[in-house]
């Protein structure tokens, strides 16, 4: 596998860049992939984005957190694409969109393919987020995001990437902290490999952010239904997320934090159809010391004045 | 003291009058004919009436049937409905479920005032004649335990929300408020060997309502059990028992103080103390001749029996001795048997540290409101037990009885399982004095005022009386979130007139700070303080040893920076930690009417208005006993900091 080479389709509106056994489409225009087929099985619903925004706790509401942060909520929602960059075996090209990809033969293959989406927030003052996608030649690809500080912004609840899937996960396994961590609540947590069934979301009365796994090595997710309609065994297929450099907090539950935070009970969230896997380099903790004012501490809170970095790896 | 003979329904709207015709609070032993009875935990002096009741639903006192109590049987079957006893009304579809936090819940509907003593020759009959304040009338018919002619009889009612008149064989009886506590009423003179019509009148509200604002959904009805007791003619009416450790840890003392509830000369008492392996460490007998108490193990300056080789009772070891006592008549037939179980413990603030056993005490409690999402606050032993498992495998070790006290046998199972307790009195009244977090005391209660004086009073006598023999509870707590003044301070008083050696609490002295500091709570007692303002407080000079009655607001996804209260605990000697905010959330289950499913519900989704929603969802268990994911933080912290 690894010294196979990718092939790379250079096409009007998209990046193809494929192997033996994977395909991953990156969308210029939707500023990512719109496709990863790996493992035999389409793992992507919507291109992957940025993650600017968390539901709201209780506690957020209690200090008025969602009213000075809440322009991350529209941020996050209606996140605009601003460019992209392509460097093909560590050397930058000019962006092969038409007409400039007229020169291409639909031959051309590499050893390592990467790809920078530009995202830019409808904040006031608005800010960018690069997050690149660093295909090798054995299919892994490494994601990096970046998150550029900028004065006048207010705090952040999440700084992550969000990965919507087709279909609901059968389950998923990682390495990591027991239960639902953030980060000022995880000293109670035990270090392991947990195997979780379904997507659970916590049974908080009024559905609100939950779910998050601090500290995490590696998480798969476990899927066996597409939305094709070809005929196919329903055998379980994995996607797997591991850290790159550091470990990374991730969440998979069947809601976008915008249907969690609409909604004023469980029963009034949709019928679970996907699979939202956002993975974290920034949480906001929960907080608690009380729910009508106190803020999360501060060493729990996330500036949105300076630069996020962090990166994962799906293999 | 005279019998009233005739109910006046004004007694709603007046503080004064909160018990009618009741027996005085005593201990809450429970007497068993013989030891056989007491091995299999069965007592035929005592039998519950609890089942379907026959039941009518009024709207308020005018369109209530108030001659029920006189209707024949036939009447009965003719007229009325059935309802669980217990259980609230409101559970049986005939009034509102209410969630409302601290706002009087009548607030925007109807406009009330509690009455002054300047003001108390013009009762305005505020609940009386309210439109809107439900009236339940229940009646069940019961026989008198067999084989009791001749005993006095009594019927005990453990738990009716909020005030409530009572008729037998169509004979006023007597009436009470005070919806969390025991109350007993001698029935001797009126019932009949069989087919007694028992007939009870529950009014949503009364001015107990003005002393009732606790954070919680807002029910009436008969929601804990209704007992018939035949108390024979040698009874033991009250006991108190002191079991002392001394300095040593190991030598200690013990006296129980029995009081008769009639002169009975002749009698004999007869008393055993066993220790937990079952060895017999006193036995003691006393011959009553016409004095209606005496103290065992008292001679003179001797308080007590001596006693060596104790183990203590605590948290970690919660050893109990098992108390036995005897009453025979004069003719020396065994009458009765009284089984307590009670551990020795010693609890002490020296240098402004509260010493448990000679250690510094920590806390690693929770406040506990009795739930359950099918019942609501009528909950069953079943709950209790489950509660008490959640206690033991999350190394909690104390808990705040928020804020009234629990059924009877949590106290027991407190004793068993080695939790501390905070026994808090039934009291709140938030928003007399606070609005929407915003202080104005311009009218509060029961501030300084003597015409809840009395009220107030009772209910701290009645929490000490069901509940002073409970080795777990280590705190009298006055009540929670109402002001401060001279009442407070009275009960304050009363408790330490006890000299049991248990410390008083009281969070709400921060309003009037300066004048009662040192008149009111032998400890400081916040809640919600920040841990700087903890540092704050020992580095200015602290007064008294330092308690959270509530902390860590475990609303939705909480429990954020607990560690920074677990910090303090290796920080001050003085912090003596507290009480989460709170063990389980409080919503209540109903079919969705969309899709059938069985779904739980919060404040505001009744059509109830004002509601405060989801605020009442801060346990750290959800609502159906499931741990909420927050308390694996607090499993650690507490299993760190638990002895």
């Amino acid at each position: 596998m690894a010294n196979t080479t990718l092939k790379i389709t250079f096409a009007d509106l998209h990046l193809g860049v494929r192997g033996d056994d994977f395909e991953y489409l990156f969308a210029y225009h939707q500023g990512g992939p719109c496709s990863i087929v790996k493992n035999g099985m389409e793992w992507l619903y919507r291109p992957i984005v940025p993650a600017l925004w968390r539901a709201t706790t209780d506690n957020d509401h209690g200090n008025h957190f969602h009213q000075r942060s809440g322009t991350w909520f529209s941020a996050d929602m209606f996140i605009k694409v601003k460019g992209a960059a392509v460097c093909i075996d560590g050397k930058e090209i000019p962006l092969p969109i038409g007409p400039e990809n007229n020169r291409y033969t639909g031959e051309e293959t590499a050893q390592e393919v990467k790809i920078t989406h530009v995202f830019e927030t409808i904040t006031e003052p608005s800010t960018t987020i690069d997050i690149s996608y660093t295909v090798s030649s054995d299919g892994s690809i490494r994601v990096d995001a970046l998150y550029h500080g900028q004065k006048g912004l207010p705090e952040l609840p999440v700084f992550g990437v969000r990965l919507i899937m087709p279909t609901v996960a059968l389950g998923y396994r990682y390495e990591g902290l027991s239960g639902e961590t953030y980060p000022d609540r995880m000293d109670g947590a035990e270090n392991g490999i947990f195997d979780i069934e379904g997507l659970p979301i916590s049974g908080y009365l009024t559905p609100q952010e939950n779910g998050m796994h601090m500290n995490t090595e590696w998480v798969e997710i476990r899927r066996n239904r597409s939305l094709s309609n070809i005929k196919d065994d329903g055998h379980e297929r994995r996607l797997r997320v591991e850290k790159a450099d550091k470990p990374f907090a991730f969440s998979a539950l069947p809601y976008t934090p915008f249907e969690l935070e609409c909604a004023d009970h469980k029963e009034a969230l949709p019928l679970p159809r996907r699979t939202v896997l956002t993975i974290c380099g920034a949480v906001r903790g929960v907080g608690g010391m009380d729910s009508w004012g106190a803020d999360v501490e501060e060493p729990y809170r996330i500036s949105a004045e300076e630069d996020i970095a962090f990166s994962f790896r799906i293999v | 003291m005279n019998r009233v003979e005739k109910p006046d329904i004004m007694w709603l709207d007046d503080p004064a009058v909160f018990g009618v015709n009741m027996q005085k609070a005593h201990s809450d032993h429970t007497i068993y004919r013989n030891e056989d009875e007491v091995l299999k935990g069965q007592s035929s002096l005592v039998k519950s009436l609890s089942g379907q009741w026959n039941f009518v639903y009024s709207k308020n006192a005018k369109e209530r049937p108030a001659d029920f109590y006189k209707w024949s049987i036939a009447d009965i079957e003719q007229k009325t409905d059935k309802i669980k006893v217990p259980s609230h009304i409101e559970f049986s579809g005939y009034d509102r479920f209410h969630y409302i936090n601290t706002m009087y819940p009548w607030e925007g509907h109807i406009f009330r005032r509690p009455l002054d003593s300047d003001k108390k020759a013009h009762l305005t009959g505020s609940f009386a004649n309210a439109l809107y304040n439900p009236v339940g009338s229940y009646i069940t018919v019961f026989d008198r335990i067999e084989n009791t002619g001749g005993y006095d009889q009594r019927i005990r009612f453990e738990g009716v929300e909020q005030a409530y008149y009572v008729w037998l064989n169509g004979e006023f009886i007597g009436y009470s408020e005070d919806s969390f506590t025991s109350h007993e009423f001698d029935i001797t003179d009126y019932i009949k060997e069989s087919d007694n019509i028992l007939a009870v009148e529950v009014h949503k509200r009364s001015t107990a309502a003005f002393l009732e604002d606790q954070d919680f959904f807002r029910f009436f009805g008969i929601f804990r059990d209704v007992k018939l007791i035949a108390t024979p003619k040698s009874h033991v009416e009250d006991l108190e028992i002191r079991s002392t450790l001394n300095e040593d840890n190991i030598s200690g003392c013990l006296s129980v103080d029995i009081k008769l509830n009639k002169s009975c000369p002749g009698s004999k008492i007869k008393l055993k103390l066993l220790s937990p392996e079952g060895k017999e460490v006193i036995c003691d007998e006393h011959t009553v001749s016409d004095e209606e108490g005496f103290v065992f193990g008292a001679d003179g300056e001797k308080k007590g029996y001596s006693l060596s080789n104790i183990k203590p009772w605590a948290f970690k070891s919660p050893v109990l001795y098992n108390l036995k006592i005897e009453a025979y008549d004069k003719d020396g037939t065994l009458c009765e048997v009284i089984p307590y179980k009670t551990g020795f413990r010693r609890i002490e603030i020296k240098d402004k540290i509260i010493l448990y056993n000679g250690e510094r005490l920590r806390i690693c409690g929770v406040n506990r409101h009795e739930w359950n999402p099918e019942s609501g606050r009528s909950i069953t032993v079943d709950d209790m037990k489950k509660d008490m498992e959640l206690f033991k495998k999350n190394n909690i070790n104390a808990v705040r009885t928020c804020h009234y006290p629990d059924r009877i046998e949590w106290y027991h199972m407190c004793d068993e399982e080695g939790i501390y307790m905070m026994a808090e009195t039934n009291m709140e009244t938030h928003g007399s004095w606070m609005k929407l977090g915003a202080l104005d005391p311009s009218w509060n209660v029961p501030g300084d005022d003597p015409v809840w004086k009395e009220a107030v009073l009772d209910r701290a006598n009645s929490n000490y009386e069901w509940f002073k023999n409970h080795t777990s509870v280590l705190f009298w707590s006055l009540g929670n979130e109402s002001f401060v003044g001279e009442d407070i301070r009275e009960m304050n008083d009363f408790f330490k007139s006890k000299n049991d050696g248990r410390l008083t609490h009281y969070e709400g002295l921060w309003v009037r700070r300066a004048e009662y500091e040192d008149k009111i709570s032998d400890v400081e007692s916040t809640m919600y303080a920040k841990p700087e303002d903890i540092d704050n407080y020992f580095k200015n000079g602290a007064k008294k040893p330092y308690i959270l009655c509530e902390y860590m607001h475990c609303m939705g996804n909480s429990l954020g920076g607990f560690n920074s209260y677990m910090k303090l605990f290796d920080k001050y000697e003085g912090f003596h930690g507290g009480f989460i905010w709170d063990f389980i959330d409080q919503a209540i289950y109903v079919e969705d009417e969309v899709t059938g499913q069985k779904v739980l519900r919060y404040g505001g989704d009744f059509d109830d208005r004002p509601a405060d929603y989801e605020f009442s969802q801060n346990g750290i268990c959800f609502a159906d006993r499931t741990e909420k994911p927050g308390i694996q933080e607090v499993r650690y912290y507490y299993g760190k900091y638990n002895s």
